[in-house]
């Protein structure tokens, strides 16, 4: 492979924009970052004043792959993320079968490679079959490639399952996920128990759901000094308890999703019901909507993740309560937060979402790929190239993904990525832009 | 007895598919009602029938069992010389076999101009509605969501009543919780101009009361005080099950009508009920049978106002 | 958009009263007196038209005559051609009019549609021994086989025009005018 001089480009290294001007890539890796570099032999990218950001890591994915690839496989899920100026993708483990042993941790793997576009990483469950019972084969996966062990899609079923496995893991394997959910509270919800189901009479999930699971994963992260990662918060109470958590000092990080930060409940009421906004953890209060903001800002949330969560259109177009809970999201995401944070929050600055789209997540993976969502000479050339102004509709017809619908279709948003490369090699690019 | 605005202004009807009443201005409700004034009038003619839409087709494609419901709209489909099919999808949804998506475009297939719709899911009349072209839908019921022409009938029979409803209370007793009549009556009542007032279970009340705009009284005694109507909804007996309630004695003894509660009420105070009743548990016999009770005409009142809705929606050019 | 232009006075006030006072009294001849009759008006204007045939035959005769009223609305032919349905008005009789004499009273005789409605409702509202028809104007036009028995006056027309015949009661005054469509 030879070299790219990407020139005249706004840098965001994956903490803040830097000085220079240019970056360097030669083969895989970042060769130089500055100004006036030497671009002798290499292949010239005109910026035009567009943002370099590292590429984006998506710590939350699921596609279906094996059991349901008419919904979504991972060659599919790979290039979607592509599109969507992703570079790295942690698919989820609950698919059919549930990846919970080595062998499959290898076909995620493999799979992932063979599809050329993003990097997709391979999480494991915590429990055999995912059935919530006995541990899995953690350390073996660890081996194959896992970079997080998690039920997601459910919690951990019991909370001595939850202790061993973060004792048995501890600081040196992966991260354990939570998917913070109480589930006795679950049983047949499907929206917010709130306004959203005072006005449709539609069973409520409380947010006391999401914040009783999430105390229990802090108490136990606190017994057991481990680390637990909260995935998809969605509630005020929730967060407030793991920023109490943070400032006690224990290992405990989380996420939420591109569609809690743009959307509320009343996205819900006000389409009529419409399933696109379908979601599990559910759309939530406007108020749980403006604490998320406020932990983006003050640090409490790590990472932006997708919880992308395609379905086939015969599976998703339904009537709101008959079909199933999850929003597709990956080739349009970074333009929703990006201009959703624009047209509500133009006082914030785009770094600090670039921030928790790349290196803030990309700390949270394994040892290995701890070099990513950077730029820096010698970093893996992830790059994803950010045009400010181009403005585009959504249109779920010409996704990669084999998603066909999302709550953005129709809507022109403006902020998108336009081109996305992996180790240095252009995986994705907006035909329309250049 | 009817205190209409004694001149109804022409009002141009805008109105295709009814999915619920949050639709509809306190000046269309009022032309509604006073179309189905005109409507209930053929009801009483020797021969109960006009033309007016003859030669449409009307489905009443129904997945939940509901008989009451299903002959009201066919009587007045009938009444108004439609052609008439009953579409009866019995089972879940989900076992059906067909999407609704295919079942709404074999109904347009077939040449359906009106098609009434009952169903399990909330959402679904939305729904099907987003998936005709032609076809007009009539929300019978979906889910807990909404009854829009119940709640129609129900402000239609108060009005016979009452006049002029304007800062008339309404007090909504029992499991609000899971009633789509609930929902629909609060906000009809609320937009002609009601004072709304809900009691029941704590359990059998949404979280967030607010959200529907009206006050909660634990005690029925304090939410039908001084009230015009009490309107009790229906309990369902499965819902004991669920735990929301510990019996249905304790139900009756708590929430239910008798003659003692209706004395909080205004004198002459309506009794009503969305039917069928459960007597002994939300509604004591002596209520129901009683000189307040005007369930039965809540029944014709029903066809009179599903006449006004069929004729406003479903005549005219697509 | 069009316009109505009003081109000229076909009636005074008191030209239609003079009219109103004929009718009436040719109604009551061709009746042989008032037995078994009964004034329907034809929502809207022959509601008001019928109410004072009533009130004049009541001051000649004696008798009030009883008098309903008719809307045609359900029974209207071209419903569905129509985008916006028209609003429903009120059917009233005084009694069964099985058997009885009917005097269909309606301001303007057109196409006849309006009276082939009228008819249709009538008969399922019961089985009348008769059904004569009295208008102000008749302005030809005719689509259906029908006529006036009794007629204020005849007027011949252009498509492009219309015809008013306005009411005290609903119009603050009583003529009638001709107009003539303006297409803009
Ligand atoms: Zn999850």
């Amino acid at each position: 492979m030879g070299k790219i001089l990407f020139k005249d480009f706004k840098v965001f290294n994956g903490t803040e924009f830097i000085d220079a001007r240019e970056v360097l890539v030669d083969g895989e890796r970042v060769s130089a970052i500055g100004n006036s570099l030497d671009s002798t032999d290499a292949e010239i990218i005109e910026g035009y004043g567009k943002i370099l950001s590292p590429g984006f890591v998506d710590l939350h994915a699921h596609f279906r792959d094996p059991g349901g690839e008419w919904n979504e496989d991972i060659s599919s899920g790979a290039r979607a993320g592509a599109a969507g100026g992703f570079t790295t993708l942690v698919a989820m483990p609950n698919t059919k079968p549930a990846i919970s042993e080595p062998s499959l941790v290898e076909y995620v793997l493999s799979h992932g490679r063979a599809a050329g576009a993003s990097r997709i990483l391979p999480s494991g469950c915590v429990s055999k079959n995912r059935e919530g019972k006995e541990m899995a084969e953690l350390l073996k996966m660890a081996e194959a490639g896992a970079v997080f062990f998690t039920d997601d899609g459910a919690p951990i079923a019991t909370s001595s399952l939850f202790r061993l496995a973060l004792i048995y893991t501890g600081k040196d394997h992966p991260r354990i996920m939570e998917h913070p959910e109480e589930m006795s509270l679950f049983k047949g919800g499907q929206v917010h128990e709130g306004k959203v189901s005072a006005l449709s009479g539609l069973k409520g999930i409380p947010a006391a759901s999401e914040e009783i699971d999430v105390a229990r994963g802090i108490a136990l992260a606190r017994e057991t000094c481990g680390r637990v990662h909260f995935t998809h918060l969605s509630s005020a109470g929730a967060l407030g308890l793991i920023k109490q958590a943070k400032k006690e000092g224990l290992d405990v990080t989380c996420d939420t999703t591109f569609h809690h930060l743009t959307l509320n409940e009343n996205a819900v009421i006000n389409s009529g019901y419409n399933s696109r906004y379908k979601v599990n953890p559910p759309l939530r209060s406007k108020e749980d909507q403006a604490a998320l903001w406020e932990g983006m800002l003050d640090g409490t949330i790590d990472a932006i993740v997708s919880d992308h969560a395609p379905w086939h259109m015969d599976e998703k177009d339904e009537p709101f309560q008959d079909a199933p809970f999850g929003i597709a999201s990956l080739e349009c995401a970074a333009a929703v937060i990006i201009d959703f944070k624009n047209k509500n929050y133009p006082e914030v600055p785009v770094e600090m979402i670039l921030r928790k789209m790349t290196s803030s997540p990309a700390s949270l993976l394994t040892e290995k790929w701890q070099a990513l969502g950077k730029i820096e000479e010698g970093s893996p050339a992830d790059i994803t190239i950010i045009d400010e102004e181009r403005t585009r509709i959504v249109d779920c017809s010409e996704w990669n993904s084999k998603a066909r619908c999302c709550p953005w279709e129709g809507i022109a948003l403006t902020g998108w990525p336009v081109m996305t490369f992996v180790e240095g090699r252009k995986i994705w690019q907006d035909n329309e832009d250049l | 007895m009817n205190a209409m605005p004694s001149e109804i202004g022409q009002i141009v009807w805008r109105h295709r598919n009814v999915i619920d009443v949050d639709c509809f201005t306190r000046e269309e409700l009022y032309f509604l009602l006073d179309q189905a004034r005109h409507m209930e009038n053929v009801m009483d003619r020797p021969i109960k029938k006009v033309p007016v839409l003859r030669g449409k087709m009307a489905v009443n494609l129904f997945f939940e069992n509901s008989t009451r419901t299903r002959v009201s709209f066919e009587l007045a489909e009938k009444m108004l010389s439609a052609d008439v099919v009953n579409w009866s999808v019995s089972g879940s949804s989900h076992a059906k076999g067909e999407t609704m998506r295919d079942t709404a475009w074999t109904l347009e297939a077939m040449g359906a101009d009106i098609v009434v719709m009952r169903h399990g899911a909330v959402g679904s009349a939305q729904y099907l509605a987003s998936k005709l072209k032609r076809a007009i839908v009539l929300n019978a019921g979906d889910g807990t969501h909404a009854h829009p022409t119940q709640a129609l009938l129900d402000l239609y029979t108060a009005w016979k009543h009452l006049g002029n409803l304007e800062g008339k209370k309404i007090a909504l007793v029992g499991d609000v919780l899971h009633s789509r009549v609930a929902r629909s009556d609060i906000i009809a009542f609320k937009t002609i101009g009601c004072d709304v007032v809900l009691s029941g279970p704590p359990t059998m009340m949404p979280r967030e009361i607010d959200s529907l705009g009206c006050r909660y009284e634990k005690d029925p005694r304090k939410a039908v005080q001084d009230a015009d109507m009490v309107y009790l909804l229906r309990i369902q007996k499965e819902r004991q099950q669920d735990g929301l309630f510990p019996s249905v004695d304790e139900y009756h003894r708590w929430w239910g009508a008798d003659a003692d509660l209706m004395k909080y009420a205004r004198p002459g105070a309506l009794a009503m009920h969305p039917g069928p009743i459960n007597r002994g548990v939300e509604i004591s016999s002596e209520v129901a049978d009683g000189h307040q009770s005007v369930i039965l005409e809540q029944v014709r009142s029903g066809v009179a106002i599903r006449m006004a809705l069929l004729y406003l929606c479903g005549g005219g050019a697509r | 958009m069009t316009v109505l232009r009003e081109k000229a006075k076909l009636m005074s006030s008191d030209d239609l009263n003079r009219v109103i006072k004929r009718i009436a009294h040719e109604m009551v001849e061709q009746n042989k007196g008032t037995e078994n009759m009964i004034l329907v008006g034809i929502h809207r204007r022959g509601v008001y038209l019928a109410r004072r045939l009533q009130k004049i035959i009541e001051e000649v005769e004696g008798t009030k005559v009883p008098c309903g009223e008719l809307d045609i609305t359900l029974y209207r032919d071209d419903l569905t051609m129509l985008f916006e349905q028209p609003m429903v008005h009120s059917t009233r009789m005084p009694q069964d009019i099985s058997g009885k004499n009917i005097y269909l009273v309606d301001d303007v005789l057109y196409t006849g549609r309006t009276v082939r409605a009228a008819l249709e409702a009538l008969v399922d509202l019961g089985r009348p021994s008769s059904v004569k028809l009295a208008v102000i104007i008749d302005r030809g036009h005719r689509e259906l086989p029908i006529h006036a028995d009794m007629c204020g006056k005849n007027v011949p027309t252009s498509k492009n025009e219309v015809i008013e015949v306005k009411v005290t009661e609903l119009d603050g005054k009583d003529e009638v005018v001709i107009c003539e469509r303006d297409a803009q």
